[in-house]
């Protein structure tokens, strides 16, 4: 357990970037060894490895690839860079260090179930790390890594890189194929689920950056080495993203099962200006908040899962103890309000609601009815919705107030935040 | 042991068990045993998208609450619409979908008949709890010269935009912007295109889209709604007559999946105004060069005293917009109480009219495999609604080849040989080229050719079928040496008497020079119609007439297909059209006893059999020869 580098080991090299460089990390091995491979023994490969999704909903790889409909081509790859998640930043992290490695997971993607023409949709905003993927996705071409008969096996790959115009949902999958198909971003129908009916109606994948970076590493070390790390239902490690109120915030790879504790006191340096922790939040803006008594929790799907939260896409927000709990539930809410693609009517109107609901008790106008008004808002929301995101938006501040009802009665009876003056002091 | 294969699925719906075909939506297997779903997105003619989530239901095993309207059936699903859960939920979207609502229910044109206002009376809360300012939109947008949109109405149903991407292939709105901001609109603001927007308004479940004619018009509760048959074209699309103090408010449309499959074209739509009546006119005569006001006995006298002079030298042109009833009475007075052959009832001469011109159909588009519009885009603003047609046949897999009238070799070359059904959509002008296609096609495939013409003007068909024509009789025999002239022949036939009915401004006699050279000339003309018209300063008999909208009877569609027509609007001071014709009759000899338009109804069945297809709206089988 603890940090384990596995997919930024070797990040501290120089140039990494390069191809030449990358290479003599052992770059494309893994690729080259796949390709002496059958497609479906790799689907098996994944599949034994254990490898779940780092998207967010934790689904089994190789499972989803199994899912494509035999025989249906042509299928599609998407590789999903969107990442939009308020506190997470791994998969930028990712494609600025080895854009290569992004490239060699998705080359084995492709390759496994049968893909001739594969997308990277990455966030607009990213755009450094968009040059990075192009100048990769030149040099690999050039090395016979991508075109017409790639490195002379006869099969053949493409990559497009797109870059999205600013669209949280464009990161949810059925949004993102309806948006790289150039409409507006919205979530679709589902069924079909996208294996069958995806990007103009083909069978496709959606990846996430950091799922396709364990390929490589799975293809060259064996489903049973990876297994070997982390957790029984969570193989291998995660990038944890660090943010907030922590001393030394940042990109963390860490064993899954590790105690958040680990991470948090032993790799952030514990909660800055030598302060108390009052909260904390993984997964990102949507997942609910836990508390100091959930310090020893593992970082893993299941054991977040257990205690409560989920953890997502793997950010761990650091909140300390001059926190406002409702000014953080109000931001976020406020996020997804901006956020919402207005398709459905619960999270159209009702994150429209709820972030006046925040703004009254930021403005010390709330009434005593306002907190359950919220809870309700938010039960109306939750499980009604199109799509996860509405859903998402009622998780952080139901459980805020769940755990923190008294900071919102304070507000109340306050007439205002209780803690305007600590924040101001804290930032200055 | 073998397993019974079935394409049926059982399901219980509230306790109520109920067996439907496999991939039927829970909202409408729930419908089948009686059991209503709230809904504001589904529409019967439109994909599911499930975005306004007003239909979610409990389905056992299932964690979440489910949208009926995309959710397919399956055997042994347990669904549940009144629970506590469902309940709850639903006072809680209609509340969403208010919260930003302007409910200006007493200014709206919607209020009434408005399934926001009436799920919210049924399933929504009593109050709401939203105490902030409502997000503001613009509210009198307009979309075109017909349509105005008020943005602040609209709860996003997407129904327009569907409309305007699945049914009519157009993708004129679309949604702009995202989250509470989004709104419907057009391209660049660009006024709206389409022909077909008058069906915005319908089903729009809100007062967000409405039509600039029926805008303050009435209140719903207000309409007298009448069931009856678009005056526009040939199609023959159902509507339904919605007046307010004997007045024609709007023309709604009134599903008939054979015909209009529930649309209407903006041309029929708004051609209402044409049958507003303007004034309480009486028959007049004409007495040293001026018309005068006279009873409706004097003036069919006069008539009657001219017509007996002119004898077999009168001539009938009846429009085409005439119903079957007055169709019958009026071939019958020239034909055999004047013993005249010179009726008609075309503007143009045009080929034969036979009953091989309908043995396609127009539901029957949907199951053909290809179909040419000989003629292109003319075909279509002949009948407007077809496009609707052909477009849902597109989606289905029917390839639509449209080629100018004179392409037939190109529309041959574009059939390959192992075409099983082709059909083609012709106008009337175009039918020689048409037939001339139908045989190479029959030489060239294997499978069926069928042909429609598009007939003229709402019964241009029934004036067919019965023998409104110099050369014909009823159903199609031809009138062997007793021929009379045609409509193009008559100026300079030497003709004694003309008579013109017409009930439809937008199918009228319209003179063409010729014509108009000629008309002074002719001893008597007497003009029997609803609106005045030039032809009115011509004219020695003026008889007020009914309207397409004012009466009773029954038309006949392109596709041979008999519908009832009704009175929507009442003008009792007219004599019926029928019984002047009856009374000019009896004058002249004849000695019709007539009592109702359902009588003489009856009359034509025995006369033409193949109209027993009356009694059930059907198409007339003319035994089918092609
Ligand atoms: C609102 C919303 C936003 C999402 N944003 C992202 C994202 O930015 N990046 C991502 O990889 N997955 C995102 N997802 C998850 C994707 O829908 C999808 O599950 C994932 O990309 C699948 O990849 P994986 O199986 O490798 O995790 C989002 C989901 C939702 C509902
Ligand atoms: S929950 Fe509804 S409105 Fe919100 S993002 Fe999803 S589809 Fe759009
Ligand atoms: S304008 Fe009417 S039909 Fe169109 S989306 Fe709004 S509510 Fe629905
Ligand atoms: S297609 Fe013809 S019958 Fe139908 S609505 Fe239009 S004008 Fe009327
Ligand atoms: S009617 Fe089902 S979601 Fe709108």
């Amino acid at each position: 357990m603890g940090i384990k580098p596995l997919l930024t080991k070797d990040f501290a090299t120089e140039n990494l970037k390069q191809l030449a460089v990358y290479e003599k990390t052992g770059g494309y091995t893994g690729f080259k060894k796949a390709l002496e491979m059958q497609p479906d023994a790799l689907v098996d490969l994944v599949k034994a490895s254990g490898l779940r999704g780092r998207g967010g909903a934790g689904f089994p790889t190789g499972n989803k690839w199994s899912f494509l409909p035999k025989g249906m081509y042509p299928r599609y790859l998407v590789c999903n860079a969107d990442e939009s998640e308020p506190g997470c930043f791994k998969d930028r992290y990712l494609m600025e260090n080895s854009p290569h490695q992004v490239l060699e997971g998705i080359l084995i993607a492709s390759y496994a179930i049968g893909c001739n023409l594969a997308f990277i949709y990455i966030r607009g905003e990213y755009l450094p790390q968009t040059e990075a993927l192009e100048a990769a996705i030149d040099e690999a071409r050039q090395a016979g890594y991508l075109g017409k008969n790639v490195l002379g096996k006869g099969y053949d790959l493409d990559v497009i890189l797109h870059r999205g115009a600013g669209a949280y949902i464009c990161g949810e999958e059925t949004a993102m194929l309806t948006s790289l198909e150039g409409y507006r971003g919205e979530p679709r129908l589902k069924p079909p689920f996208p294996a069958v009916k995806g990007l103009y109606g083909k069978p496709t994948v959606v990846n996430n950056v950091e799922t396709v970076c364990n390929l490589p590493h799975i293809v060259l070390n064996g489903a049973d080495w990876f297994k070997a790390i982390g957790t029984p239902t969570g193989s291998g490690t995660r990038l944890w993203c660090m943010s907030g109120h922590v001393n030394r915030p940042g990109n963390y790879e860490m064993e899954n099962g590790t105690p958040i504790r680990e991470l948090i006191e032993e790799h952030g340096g514990g909660v800055w200006k030598n302060r108390k922790l009052k909260a904390f939040q993984p997964g990102g803006a949507s997942m609910m908040v836990l508390l100091p008594e959930h310090l020893d929790v593992g970082l893993d799907f299941d054991a977040i899962a257990k205690a409560g939260s989920l953890a997502g896409a793997g950010a761990m927000v650091v909140m300390d103890e001059t926190t406002c709990m409702v000014d953080a539930a109000r931001r976020y809410v406020k996020f997804f309000e901006h956020e919402s693609c207005g398709k459905c009517t619960p999270c159209r109107e009702g994150t429209y609601w709820m972030a006046n609901i925040f703004d009254r008790f930021e403005g010390g106008e709330a009434k005593v009815g306002d907190i359950d008004l919220l809870l309700d808002i938010g039960y109306n929301i939750d499980g009604r919705s199109f799509c996860p995101l509405g859903d998402a938006s009622t998780w952080f501040p139901r459980s805020v107030i769940k755990f923190f009802r008294d900071e919102f009665q304070e507000h109340i009876s306050e007439k205002g935040c209780p803690f305007k003056k600590s924040v101001q002091e804290a930032v200055a | 042991m073998a397993t019974v294969q079935t394409d049926q699925v059982t399901l219980t719906v509230n306790g109520q068990s109920v067996t439907v075909p496999k991939g039927t939506l829970i909202l409408d297997a729930a419908k089948k045993v009686g059991i209503d779903i709230p809904i504001f997105c589904s529409h019967p003619k439109m994909a599911p998208v499930a975005v306004c989530r007003m239909c979610l239901v409990e389905v056992e095993k299932m964690p979440k609450l489910q949208p009926a309207c995309a959710v397919y059936v399956a055997e042994g699903m347990v669904v549940k619409t009144t629970t506590e859960q469902v309940n709850k939920y639903q006072k809680g979207v209609l509340e969403f979908l208010l919260i930003n609502h302007p409910l200006d229910c007493p200014i709206c044109d919607k209020g009434g008949e408005c399934p926001l206002q009436d799920q919210t009376y049924q399933y929504g809360p009593g109050a709401s709890r939203y105490q902030f300012d409502k997000a503001h939109f613009d509210k009198s947008v307009p979309l075109s010269d017909k349509i105005v949109l008020d943005r602040e109405r609209c709860i996003l149903c997407w129904r327009c935009t569907r409309f305007s991407e699945e049914i009519s292939g157009e993708r004129e709105l679309a949604l702009i912007q995202r989250g509470v901001h989004t709104i419907i609109g057009t391209f660049n603001d660009e006024p709206a295109q389409s022909a077909y927007q008058g069906n915005w308004t319908e089903i729009c479940p809100v007062g967000a889209l409405t039509s600039r004619q029926y805008r303050f018009i009435s209140r719903p509760w207000d309409l007298d709604r009448t069931p009856s048959v678009c005056p526009g074209c040939s199609m023959g699309c159902n509507i339904q007559i919605d007046a307010r103090n004997n007045k024609i408010g709007r023309f709604q449309s009134r599903e008939n999946v054979a015909v209009d499959d529930s649309w209407l074209c903006d041309f029929g739509r708004y051609s209402f105004p044409n049958f507003q009546r303007q004034s309480q006119e009486r028959p007049r005569i004409r007495r040293g060069g001026r018309l005068e006001d006279v009873s409706y006995d004097e003036a069919i006298a006069f008539t009657v005293d001219g017509l007996k002079r002119a004898g077999g030298q009168a001539a009938g042109w009846a429009s085409p917009a005439d119903t079957n009833e007055e169709l019958l009475l009026f071939r019958r007075l020239f034909r055999d109480v004047l013993r005249s052959p010179h009726l008609d009832h075309r503007s143009a001469t045009v080929v034969d009219a036979e009953p091989g011109d309908m043995t396609l159909s127009i539901a029957d588009i949907e199951r053909l495999e290809h179909v040419v519009l000989l003629g292109g885009q003319e075909v279509i603003d002949a009948a407007p609604v077809l496009h609707l047609r052909l477009f849902k046949s597109q989606r289905k897999g029917v390839t639509v080849l449209k080629v100018g009238a004179g392409q037939v070799a190109e529309a041959v070359a574009g059939v390959s040989p192992d075409c099983t059904a082709v059909g083609i959509l012709a106008t009337e002008a175009n039918k020689a080229a048409a037939v001339d296609l139908q045989t190479k096609l029959q030489r060239k495939i294997k499978g069926s050719v069928r042909r429609l013409i598009v007939t003229t003007g709402p019964n241009g068909r029934g004036a067919k079928d019965l023998g409104i024509l110099p050369h014909l009789g009823p159903g199609y025999v031809a009138l062997n040496g007793q021929a009379g002239t045609g409509r193009t022949e008559w100026p300079g036939a030497g003709l004694r008497a003309l008579y013109v009915h017409e009930s439809s401004p937008l199918h009228g006699f319209t003179p063409t020079d010729a014509e108009s050279m000629w008309l002074p000339t002719v001893p008597l003309l007497v003009f029997h119609r609803f609106k005045p018209s030039p032809l009115d300063e011509m004219a020695h008999v003026i008889l007020p007439g009914h309207a397409f909208t004012e009466k009773d009877g029954t038309v006949t569609n392109m596709e041979g297909r008999v519908q009832r027509i009704r009175k929507g609007i009442d003008a009792a001071w007219v004599r019926e059209d029928w019984l002047v014709f009856q009374e000019i009759a009896n004058q002249l000899g004849a000695s019709w006893s007539y009592e109702s338009v359902g009588q003489i109804t009856s009359d034509l069945v025995r006369g033409l059999p193949p109209y027993m297809a009356v009694n059930q709206e059907a198409r007339v089988l003319w035994s089918e020869r092609p």
